[in-house]
């Protein structure tokens, strides 16, 4: 019900719904900046979820039904000291961050710590509204008015770009505030999406937020997030920077490898139309880079995760096309040889969902069949005591279906 | 803003001195970082081809333990692979784990005011990981760490759980922090986990932390923690199948023991606070530190003196233990403690036991430990007499005796039940059918058997999802069974409203005939 009065709210021209909103929000709370403010919000931490997503819901009702209602809210909000709607925190937040990018870091007065400590509060509260806290549940219409205001301007630039001038603490909040936005509809429209694609260059910062040890676990949980939306991450999968990703699995740094590589993995299996249609553009690049840098890197756990997703991409339906290509070229079958003959059993078995592929090809080119029947015997060898960990009827079968298949290859005369 | 100093990614910068644990997949050393002025180190070397490395798990482990910055919550340096292996390099901690300190040094426990001091230590690292959305979800001596200057900081995020990682894939559509965030999964450490992890069907929170936190509490006071004379898997059995086997932790030694130490009010109070039953209770981390146990605690230079001083070092434990137990005992829980790093395996060994069942777990506040709670009646609380399953069997499969008192001591053949009854809470099917034995009469005696019936199913379906937990046979038939079961169920409950709306429909239609016949007939 009250749905829909967001619904009529929201569909009003943006300009028009900000100006009566900006009466109420004079109104109700006192200066934004005001210490006063900063101090009222923290004395009252542990309710900012519960008493701004009221008052975001007071917000609301004002700005449809009036007077009334606005003066009685008005009065408790006066003894409670904690009038902030979800816009005017959103509204804070960002002036904050106005100022935060432009003054230099290298400038530490009081003044600013004052103000990056006051930042920090208000992304906090943000996420108080968002997920709730330990008294609270979110409020689906706190969580509406303030996703609207927040892309209603550049708070997302603002807060991208500011992120490394941030605490540790306040990155962390901003990090979920902004992964948490990334799900929240407004009219049924996902507007983080709309956004992110009329501001791509800001993907490019997170992508490269990888390179960046201090940043790169916030900006790649970020990075995460935005391209769970389609359009984002066929924008990212076609930009330059998708080659990054092969230097970035391979980071030094586990925690950050590690997490590059499940952005990746996201990218090339998320939305299957875009990841087939992306193979099959760009397949000779791509493949030639997957090969050499991931399935044939010095890396153990390169190899294993690449081979792994290798796997599941080539499984996949969609891919059909891509996975016919590549399971007819002898390069491709050598590197995936190659693998299953890897000490390690988890790469091993990894191989062999690939490697039963190119042995299950109804259409084998000769040179396939010819190196599979010059290494028959080892291969019938290798499987003969090739078994996983865990009894798995799937791959018992998969095994036998390959074993038949090489076993009944005759060279040609 | 504290930024880290970054430690270096190559192995060859580390000179191993000595093992200090060994976990099923994982060592830990005692190392120094030769180019940072030989700063000792700890590195947890992780074998990532073993089959329980998961390395989504490890990347959240390590990623949480990077991200995390408090006093009171171990750090890692850096993590990185070293071919095979993912090395996670980690403050040395030099007096190693209390569990490793408490077998060594304090079999009996700690002295009360050091207990507080740790206790108070360890509720703020608690205090900041639910702040953050973190649940531990393994809290126990073993996992608390002390370096030579007492610092205590809170290690091990291996089965740690954040709220926001878990919305990012389980949950699209519902985000929330609030208690009504559940989790689902069992994780943690069988005697340290409360009730309601257990039952995980009913989801928990971040007070599971805090039932640990007293489970912790109990365990620094009496040098173990409860029902750790039985192997973990039957802990977790016994609170999940509510029988206890008395005899264990009642023994006239142990009850003595107990007696002997004194233990003050407000420690005792502030246990039975965090062992509510009802997790919505138990106090959040930030409201337990206000306790009047943590007041006037005193400073960490107590805790040196008292404990820390001619401790053998983490070091010396490590090789008496290793000794003690034999290089290959993976599976010793004291070893698996000290490492503070691997569940404990779990080995399925059902000694017969005569077993005594209880309806749930009471803090007993004057003994200072857990109490096994009898099946009451609800009206008069009575004590039921006792109710043993005399099957001899850990898990009583096909009979089951009631050798009550003023009951003849009937023989019920319960084996191969298949009723559909959808699974009702167990606690209030068992103290129904503790009820019952009051009377004795026929119906009410049948009505108490069919609970019963229903209760062992349902715990059956619980100790199955246990064992596959643990690894053992899943057996995909039984899932498929079990899902069959639920649906049939949902089937019979649909088939049951359908038949309502029918009826209603029927009414209905009467009615209308009715009223058209009536209007027929008018106009006629």
């Amino acid at each position: 019900m009250l749905g829909g009065k967001i619904g009529v709210c929201v569909s009003k021209p943006a300009a028009a719904a900000a100006a009566r909103e900006e009466v109420v929000v004079k109104r109700l709370s006192p200066p934004p900046q005001s210490p006063a403010a900063a101090a009222a919000a923290a004395a009252t931490k542990g309710h900012s979820g519960l008493s701004s997503s009221k008052s975001g819901h007071s917000g609301l009702l004002t700005s449809k039904s009036g007077q009334l209602v606005s003066d009685s809210k008005r009065m408790k909000g006066l003894f409670k000291s904690k009038p902030r709607t979800p816009v005017d925190v959103v509204r804070q937040t960002r002036d904050l961050l106005i100022y935060a990018d432009r003054s230099s870091s290298s400038l530490s007065d009081s003044k600013r710590d004052e103000k990056m400590a006051e930042l920090g509060k208000s992304i906090r509260d943000l996420k108080s509204i968002l997920y709730g806290n330990s008294e609270s549940e979110p409020v689906a219409e706190a969580c509406a008015q303030l996703t609207q205001e927040f892309f209603r301007e550049n708070t997302l630039r603002l807060l991208i770009i500011c992120l490394p001038k941030l605490n540790l603490e306040a990155r962390k909040d901003a990090t979920q505030v902004v992964a948490n936005l990334q799900r929240q509809q407004v009219n049924s429209r996902l507007i983080a999406s709309d956004y992110l694609e009329k501001n791509t260059d800001l993907l490019d910062i997170l992508i490269v937020g990888y390179e960046n040890t201090e940043m790169a676990l916030h900006y790649g949980v970020m990075l995460r997030e935005c391209i769970r939306h389609q359009s984002v991450a066929r924008y990212v999968l076609e930009s330059p920077h998708v080659k990054k990703f092969f230097d970035y699995i391979q980071l030094p740094n586990f925690d950050i490898s590690a997490d590059a590589a499940a952005t990746f993995k996201e990218l090339l299996t998320r939305h299957k139309s875009t990841v087939a249609e992306f193979l099959s553009k760009n397949y000779d690049w791509f493949f030639a880079e997957f090969n050499s840098k991931l399935l044939e890197s010095t890396n153990y756990i390169t190899r294993r995760q690449a081979v792994k997703l290798l796997g599941d991409i080539l499984l996949d339906r969609s891919n059909a096309v891509v996975m016919t290509r590549y399971v007819s070229s002898r390069d491709n079958l050598r590197i995936l040889m190659n693998l299953l003959r890897e000490s390690s059993k988890t790469i091993q078995t990894e191989a062999f969902h690939v490697f039963k592929l190119f042995a299950a090809n109804q259409n084998k080119p000769p040179d396939i069949v010819s190196i599979l029947i010059a290494n028959k015997s080892k291969l019938l060898r290798l499987f003969a005591d090739f078994k996983t960990d865990k009894e798995d009827e799937q791959f018992e079968a998969d095994k036998a279906q390959v074993v038949k298949e090489i076993a009944a290859l005759e060279p040609r005369e | 803003m504290s930024i880290r100093v970054q430690f270096p990614l190559d192995p060859n910068a580390y000179k191993i001195l000595d093992e200090i644990g060994v976990g099923v997949s994982a060592t830990v050393y005692k190392a120094i970082c030769v180019p940072m002025n030989s700063t000792l180190v700890a590195i947890k070397c992780i074998d990532l081809d073993q089959s329980r490395a998961d390395i989504d798990s490890l990347r959240r482990e390590t990623k949480t333990m990077s991200i995390l910055s408090h006093p009171n919550v171990l750090e890692s340096h850096c993590s990185f692979t070293v071919d095979r292996h993912l090395w996670m390099v980690m403050p040395f901690m030099s007096a190693g784990s209390l569990q490793s300190i408490i077998s060594s040094s304090f079999p009996d426990g700690l002295p009360e005011p050091c207990i507080a001091i740790v206790l108070k230590e360890t509720l703020n690292a608690l205090s900041y990981l639910h702040d953050q959305g973190h649940i531990h979800r393994d809290v126990k001596a073993g996992n608390i760490l002390i370096d030579s200057n007492g610092k205590v900081k809170l290690a091990d995020f291996g089965v740690s759980a954040s709220i926001y990682e878990l919305n990012t894939f389980e949950r699209p559509s519902s985000l929330s922090y609030s208690s009504s965030m559940r989790l689902t999964d069992v994780a943690g450490t069988p005697y340290w986990m409360a009730p309601e992890v257990i039952h995980s069907h009913t989801g928990y929170s971040f007070k599971a932390d805090i039932w640990s936190f007293g489970i912790t509490a109990l365990e620094l006071a009496h040098g173990h923690p409860p029902l750790s004379d039985l192997p973990p898997s039957k802990s977790l059995m016994m609170k999940i199948t509510k029988r206890f086997r008395f005899s264990d932790y009642h023994d006239e030694k142990h009850k003595k023991n107990c007696r002997n130490k004194k233990f003050s009010k407000a420690f005792k109070d502030m246990v039975a606070y965090c062992l509510d039953q009802n997790p919505s209770k138990r106090p959040c981390a930030d409201k337990l530190l206000k306790h009047s146990f943590f007041k006037n605690c005193k400073g960490l230079d107590f805790l040196v003196k008292k404990v820390l001083q001619g401790l053998p070092s983490v070091e010396e434990r490590f090789k008496e233990t290793r000794a003690l137990y034999g290089p290959s005992s993976h599976s010793s829980t004291d070893i698996e403690e000290q490492v503070n790093q691997e569940d404990i395996e779990v080995d399925f060994v059902f000694q017969n036991v005569k077993t005594r069942r209880i309806s749930g777990w009471n803090f007993n506040e004057e003994g200072f430990q857990l109490d096994p709670v009898f099946p009451t009646d609800s009206k008069n609380d009575s004590v039921v007499k006792q109710v043993r399953f005399g099957g001899e069997s850990f898990i009583p499969e096909k009979k089951i005796e009631f050798s009550e008192s003023d009951g003849s001591g009937e023989l019920i053949d319960s084996a191969q039940s298949s009723s559909l009854n959808s699974p009702a809470p167990v606690e209030e099917e068992m103290s129904r059918v503790g009820g019952s034995f009051e009377g004795l009469n026929q119906e009410t005696m049948l009505r108490g058997l069919v609970a019963l019936k229903r209760s062992l199913e349902e715990q059956r379906r619980h100790v199955a999802i246990i064992i596959g937990l643990l690894g053992g046979e899943t057996n995909g038939e039984e899932q498929m069974v079990q899902m069959i079961e639920n649906l049939k169920g949902e089937l019979d409950l649909e088939k049951q409203k359908n038949l309502k709306v029918e009826m209603e429909l029927e009414v209905l239609k009467i009615v209308i005939s009715g009223a058209f016949g009536a209007a027929a007939s008018f106009t006629n």
